[in-house]
């Protein structure tokens, strides 16, 4: 594997890899699964120097996993990479690693607990995967004292494997894709367009995961100052989950396990950071400036979480009749939480000032609000992406503006820069069949059973990578008693196709369907050669 | 008037206070008639500016009605109660065995007169004002022209297949035993998916008869005006090769299935409440506010969707929603090859990517709104639910919602914000999105030249205190 590796990063063509299986799909998976592979074997080592309950479970995860891995990576090589392939690639890699992400789980019997059979284990580990590697942060987990500490660390490994994307980790060490490198880059990265930081795809995808790896050491090591110096274990969960703005934490109660104003500071700042475009994080330390102030998506970021704090505040000092300073760390903790896309809670049990499912509703439909317009572009989070919703906005406003001149040509603009109309059409385009899915996704987990309350938030949060939802599935409960185990595999799915910004799921299946259509056509055609030299000989 | 002459012998009290306000409406209004000139040119930014004066003239008038007869006793529930009237949307705050006939009448009135002016609007005023294919999303197209050849002949035609479809419905009522008022408020209620009734359990109290009357009253409201043109002349291949038909037909059939295999409900309850949701009429024929998550989500999305165009019901409309499906399929297949061309047809008609732009932009505003209405109620103290409910409800004008207003659209439930923040939204989603970004549209007009104007005058001050000398500019 390490001369594989070797031989990726140094072949200027690919020239060694001549006269292998052309696939990229199974090229790219096999790269994933065995990087996903070290890190289950990792945490089977620190699951073995801990509790050394689940060491079997990670070390045969492991073992199988990278084998996979390894035999998909050595016998294929990349080939042509098509517009119609890229999406296929990059969702069969997001299906592949979501299944296999639930194996440790299933073998290490996380879920077997209430006498659940085989199959809700293995749809409970489904979903536990799709949310870690999705980073969302939705939680099907009753028993946290249950699994050992190694299959915990994995838990969170999920969020940080997925956050910068598993497609971006094999584009960097895979030279070989060129250009449709970049457009599987696209496929998988948060927002309408990704930024190329160089010339070479590969060394973009490279600088990106520098930076990914940086960010969560600093956060890592700020964590454990704020701890006061307790736990690296949990500086180092919580790190990876901050990063990935992902929501998974080791503890039942999440941050509000700590109950201190220090961890929550430190975890406020660092969601922040991770919903910020990790593009801007490289320009910041490959330039020493801070670029961020100049940038006009931040600042609306900014903007947006500071105006939903403030109202929320306001509300729950009014309304709920919560101290002023009560108010002031549940909101700002949950607002940076929600419109980060991260999904921590502060809330130190239920009906504590931090679990926002007591709050007015007026408060709650801000945090929906939040839950549906998440990060910046370029970043670890989810949602729609305040890019987006300005673009959006701003396609609303020149709707205004024709109302008065109908036939007036007006560009829109962010910043300085005109926004393309190819962009903005993409931009409606996603928005639209985000709605869609909302509806859709509400139809089917309602259908399911569920309550309204629960199944809207679901989905958006589902949708948005979030983590904790409103009603029954809020921060202090669990996906498992809320929701039954077809709308679980529902919110799955949702959430794998959030985590890829719709497009690729949607287009790989659309390409399937194609495919079939195709092979019908093809099966009729054949029919009626038969039948006209049956009549022929006849 | 006609309400009060109508009231006479019954509360001749409210008899005199229609009297005096609807001579004061036939004064302004003849007024205003000869005083202010028609403009030589009607850009498209007035036209609708005037839809949104004159429908916040209505619910003003309307209001005056209600708190001058003592109907209702607040100024802020008149507002409601005539906003709701005039945008055809079923929740009310009157007390049916306390109004009198002349206020039950008049309810009627507000919401057919809402409906007829809804359908000129769209039928009559956009398509022949408005003659520009870049509005063709807002307006109904090649097959308006059929119907409306010009202002004049449109709006007889629409007076009439309007007025003689109320009058049939009105006839149907009678048949099934029902009063004269009775069957006047329903086929008023019926013909412009107002959806009231003057009773407090809506249609739930009446029989077989007026309920069948209801849903078939409903559908071809619901269908809006072009079913009646076609089935007057008896023309069936138009009503065959309408996409925007097939489609409607199409929803409420998977939506009556849909909510039909839930084990609680009857297909006949099923399929009514189908039809009202999506003709956005809003009468109920049971309290389905328990009927199960999965039914009340369907009939949520049948109102958000909403009725065809040329139908006095509001919601997203079927041809917009079907446009925007097929916008969002080229926009799917765009992203395997940027260079695609693809079309998207109304009836045969091909649209520009500038009018799918333009649809889009409406789509976004009308979610907004709904989203704007939605954290406005729940700041207004209506739980989650109901202010997501009351929000999709308001704005496609339908009225009933799960929460705090109910199957049957009775306010008492809702706070006086949550009431008074329902009338913006009714007024949005009866006028529709175009005149409201108008008015939006106008107002930054206004304030940009407010503060062009300003900065001028300070500049203008500033030179006047301070004059430079020119010489020094002309030296360097």
């Amino acid at each position: 594997m390490a001369r594989r590796l070797v031989l990726s990063a140094a072949g200027p063509a690919g020239a060694p890899l001549r006269g292998r299986f052309a696939s990229t799909t199974l090229h790219v998976i096999g790269i994933a699964l065995a990087a996903m592979s070290v890190g289950m074997l990792a945490c089977g080592l620190l699951e073995a120097f801990t509790t050394g309950r689940d060491t079997a479970a990670l070390v045969v995860s492991g073992l199988v996993t990278g084998t996979a891995g390894g035999l998909m990576w050595y016998l294929t090589r990349p080939g042509e990479i098509r517009k119609r392939h890229v999406f296929s690639t990059v969702a069969s890699t997001w299906v592949a690693i979501t299944c296999v992400g639930a194996v440790p789980f299933v073998l290490a019997g996380t879920f077997a607990t209430g006498g659940a059979g085989f199959v809700e284990q293995v749809v409970n580990s489904v979903f536990e995967s799709a949310s870690g590697y999705s980073a969302s942060g939705s939680t099907v987990l009753a028993d946290f004292e249950m699994p050992g500490r190694g299959l915990m660390m994995y838990r969170q490994l999920t969020h940080w494997y997925g956050g910068m994307g598993v497609v971006v980790l094999a584009v960097a060490v895979l030279p070989f894709l060129g250009v449709g490198g970049l457009e599987l880059i696209t496929a998988e990265a948060p927002g309408p367009s990704s930024d190329r930081l160089t010339p070479r795809v590969s060394e973009t995808a490279r600088r990106l995961w520098m930076v990914y790896i940086g960010f969560t050491i600093c956060a890592a090591v700020a964590f454990f100052v704020a701890d006061g110096f307790s736990s690296i274990y949990d500086a180092v969960a919580h790190a990876f989950t901050v990063a990935a703005t992902g929501g998974f934490s080791p503890y039942a109660d999440s941050i509000g396990h700590y109950d201190s104003v220090a961890v929550e500071t430190v975890v406020i700042v660092c969601m922040i950071l991770g919903g910020t475009s990790f593009t801007l994080h490289w320009r910041a330390v490959a330039n020493r400036t801070v670029p961020y102030h100049r940038n006009s998506e931040f600042r609306t970021y900014l903007a947006m979480l500071g105006v939903a704090a403030t109202v929320i505040v306001l509300l729950l000092w009014l309304e709920n009749h919560l101290s002023l300073s009560s108010s002031i760390r549940a909101a700002v903790f949950t607002v940076v939480s929600l419109g980060t896309s991260t999904g921590l809670s502060n809330a130190t049990g239920p009906g504590s000032p931090g679990d926002y499912v007591t709050w007015v509703a007026g408060a709650q439909l801000v945090l929906l609000f939040l839950m549906v317009v998440g990060g910046c572009t370029g970043s670890t989070s989810g949602g729609i992406k305040v890019m987006r919703m300005r673009v959006l906005s701003l396609t609303m406003l020149r709707g205004v503006q024709h109302t008065q001149t109908p036939s007036a040509v007006i560009p829109i603009r962010l910043g300085r820069d005109i926004v393309s109309e190819r962009v903005v059409s993409r931009v409606a385009g996603f928005f639209l069949l985000h709605f869609l899915l909302v509806i859709c996704g509400m139809l089917a987990v309602t259908a399911l059973e569920g309550d309204l309350e629960s199944a809207l938030g679901a989905v958006v949060s589902a949708l948005g990578n979030m983590g904790p939802a409103l009603g029954e599935a809020g921060p202090t409960s669990n996906y498992a008693a809320a929701f039954s185990q077809p709308a679980r595999l529902v919110l799955a799915l949702l959430m794998v196709i959030g985590r890829l910004e719709i497009f690729p799921i949607l287009l790989a299946a659309l390409n399937l369907a194609d495919r079939g259509s195709a092979a019908v056509r093809r099966g009729r055609f054949s029919l009626q050669n038969l039948s006209r030299r049956l009549d022929l000989g006849e | 008037m006609l309400c009060g002459l109508a009231g006479i012998g019954d509360d001749n009290a409210d008899a005199v206070a229609f009297a005096c306000v609807g001579a004061a409406c036939a004064i302004v209004a003849a007024v205003a008639r000869q005083r202010v000139a028609a403009p030589e040119r009607a850009t498209a930014g007035r036209v609708f500016a005037g839809i949104g004066l004159l429908w916040t003239l209505l619910v003003l008038f309307g209001a005056a009605v209600y708190a001058g007869t003592g109907a209702l006793r607040s100024f802020d529930d008149a507002l409601v109660e005539s906003a709701a009237g005039f945008t055809t949307t079923a929740v009310t705050l009157l007390d049916a065995s306390e109004a009198s006939r002349t206020v039950l009448l008049f309810r009627g009135v507000t919401s057919w007169v809402g409906g007829l002016i809804a359908i000129l609007i769209a039928v009559v005023t956009l398509p022949v004002v408005l003659r520009s294919t870049a509005l063709i999303g807002y307006t109904t197209g090649r097959r308006g022209m059929d119907l409306v050849p010009n202002a004049s002949v449109g709006t007889r035609r629409v007076l009439v297949l309007y007025g003689g479809f109320t009058a049939a419905c009105v006839v149907a009522y009678l048949l099934c035993g029902l009063g004269l008022t009775e069957a006047l408020v329903l086929g008023l209620g019926t013909a412009s998916t107002g959806g009231f009734t003057g009773r407090a359990d809506s249609l739930a109290g009446y029989g077989a008869g007026p309920q069948a009357v209801a849903a078939a009253g409903m559908l071809v409201a619901g269908a809006g005006i072009f079913l009646i043109w076609w089935i007057a002349r008896g023309r069936l291949r138009p009503l065959w090769r309408s996409q925007e038909l097939r489609t409607f037909v199409l929803l409420l059939a998977v939506a009556t299935a849909a909510m039909a295999v839930h084990r609680d409900i009857g297909w006949g309850e099923a399929g009514f409440m189908a039809v009202s949701m999506m003709s956005t009429t809003g009468f109920a024929v049971a309290d389905w506010t328990g009927w199960g998550t999965s039914a009340t989500v369907i009939m949520l999305v049948a109102a958000g969707i909403g009725t065809m165009m040329g139908s006095p019901g509001g919601g997203m409309k079927v041809m917009r929603a079907r446009l925007l499906m097929g916008s969002a399929g080229g926009e799917l297949r765009r992203q395997l090859d940027p260079y695609a061309l693809i079309l998207v047809r109304r009836d045969g008609e091909t649209l520009s990517r500038r009018t799918l732009d333009r649809l889009g932009g409406h789509q976004i505003a009308w979610v907004a709104l709904v989203g704007v209405g939605v954290l406005l109620l729940g700041i207004s103290g209506v739980s989650l639910l109901g202010s997501v409910w009351a929000s999709v409800s308001a704005v496609s004008t339908v009225g009933p919602a799960m929460g705090e207003i109910g199957a049957f659209g009775r306010l008492e439930g809702l706070d006086w914000p949550g009431r008074l923040a329902l009338v913006p939204l009714m007024m949005a989603g009866r006028m529709s999105i175009p005149p409201l970004m108008a008015g939006v549209g106008l107002l930054l007009r206004w304030y940009r030249t407010a503060v062009r104007q300003s900065r001028f005058l300070v500049v203008r001050a500033e030179q006047r205190r301070d004059p430079r000398p020119e010489s020094a500019d002309a030296d360097g």
